[in-house]
């Protein structure tokens, strides 16, 4: 690790957020270290009981992965739907992370996933729980001036578990979410056993339903448990008025919808587990 | 500034990159790739599209010195006029271009999903050319034109395999 800049150097990977930073000069950095080239840091493999993505893991390799259609059906939906192709194929998921953006589609999934961060710094090694990664808009409790992302982890789908994420914007492609939503959801015989509902942008970090989610748990599926589920997250969030996403009244109100056919899709990849 | 070495359409280049600058800056300013063009200059509009180590890319995300020692496949170096690209033949043919401006960059997107995926169908050319904006709104005719060139280069496959 070339981190003995003392907070000077900047980690660059795929670098589609880092390259707009430098070209606009929001973000002024004395050193790049580029890990982009480092061999097998772009590993995603499953050790039968959590799978695991490496740093460089790109948008376009999740899209691609079949153990990640299986067992992370909202990561590799929520993968599929940022920028273009061009974008996906250099944006790394790691990186998705470190922007810390509350919109960011990939880690609005893993947020439902409860994924888990591996952190490598000058001080060691250290992990925390994604969802404790953010420390406000844009800011992340991870230094990519001192320390790197070397892997992303969460536990493989059992049986009776789905998860699924859907997204509102004004175009198919190449545009950021209006809203967002990934759901994972637990089940057995019928009843919901636990969820997680992650929404998004409608916070200064992605957002947990859990109130919505403690409604959920426990009840059996039915269209009116999901219909009461999702009306709770619209209680819930909270979205700002925005020029580039739409009023936080129209949102607020489509964060219902949204939770709805959400929570429906992933309860429709149940049931081939269930019966 | 650093020296980098890198290859462009197959033949070895070498030129001064300076550490922020883009790939596309370097590209169309030391090394005169004009055949890259700079759009929007922030990923989203594609002009700049080229492939790096056999997948597409938007090379004003991509700094120069993060391509040092990579194979860089720009428009120029798909075909040339005596002898072009299947892609090439069936723009020119289906008038897949008004002004131009986004043709280098839609091309490559079209050999790269094309590389995937041989034989496309309607949603897949679409999604496979949704990072490239054509201000002309000539879409449909670029998407026939991916269409024919698949048709085309899956009979030339084919004619290739009844050789052997």
């Amino acid at each position: 690790m070339l981190l003995r800049e003392d907070g000077k150097a900047r980690l660059i990977a795929g670098g589609t957020d880092l390259t707009l930073e430098i070209r606009d000069h929001t973000n002024k950095f004395e050193v790049l270290v580029d890990v982009s080239r480092i061999p097998g840091l772009d590993r995603i493999h499953s050790d039968g009981y959590r799978i695991h993505l490496g740093p460089l893991v790109t948008m376009t390799q999740v899209e691609e992965s079949r153990l990640l259609k299986e067992h992370a059906a909202a990561l590799w939906e929520a993968c599929s739907w940022v920028g273009g192709p061009q974008i996906r194929n250099r944006a790394t998921l790691a990186g998705n992370i470190v922007s810390a953006q509350p919109a960011a589609d990939g880690a609005i999934a893993l947020v439902a996933l409860n994924a888990r961060l591996k952190v490598l710094g000058v001080k060691g090694e250290r992990e925390l729980m994604l969802s404790d990664s953010y420390i406000g808009v844009g800011r992340s409790a991870i230094d990519a001036s001192r320390e790197m992302i070397i892997g992303i982890e969460f536990e493989v789908q059992h049986q009776g578990e789905a998860s699924a994420f859907r997204r509102m914007a004004q175009r198919k492609a190449m545009a950021l979410p209006q809203l967002n939503c990934a759901v994972w959801i637990a089940s057995s015989a019928g009843y919901c056993t636990n969820a997680r509902i992650a929404v998004g942008p409608v916070a200064t970090m992605p957002f947990r339903a859990r109130q919505a989610e403690g409604y959920l748990i426990g009840k059996p599926l039915t269209d009116e448990t999901i219909s009461a589920c999702a009306a709770a997250v619209e209680e819930e969030v909270q979205p700002r008025d925005s020029v580039l996403r739409g009023s936080g009244l129209y949102r607020k109100e489509m964060a219902e919808v949204l939770a709805r056919e959400t929570l429906k899709l992933a309860i429709s990849r149940l049931e081939g587990s269930l019966v | 500034m650093k020296q980098i070495r890198l290859q462009i359409n197959e033949a070895w280049r070498t030129g001064w990159a300076n550490p922020g600058q883009t790939l596309l800056d370097f590209l169309r300013n030391e090394l005169n790739c004009t055949e890259v063009k700079q759009g929007c200059g922030k990923g989203d509009c594609g002009a700049c599209t080229v492939m790096m180590n056999g997948v597409s890319i938007d090379s004003c995300l991509t700094l120069a010195l993060q391509a040092e020692g990579a194979k860089i496949l720009t428009a120029k170096g798909l075909g040339t006029k005596d002898n072009p690209h299947p892609l090439q033949e069936a723009f020119v043919e289906k008038g897949a271009f008004q002004c131009g401006f986004c043709t280098p960059g839609m091309i490559i997107s079209a050999k790269a999903l094309l590389d995937k995926t041989p034989k496309p169908n309607r949603d897949e050319i679409r999604r496979g050319l949704s990072g490239n904006i054509c201000r002309c709104t000539g879409y449909k005719k670029i998407e026939e034109a991916v269409t024919s060139a698949s048709e085309r280069s899956s009979e030339q496959c084919d004619d290739r395999e009844l050789k052997d």
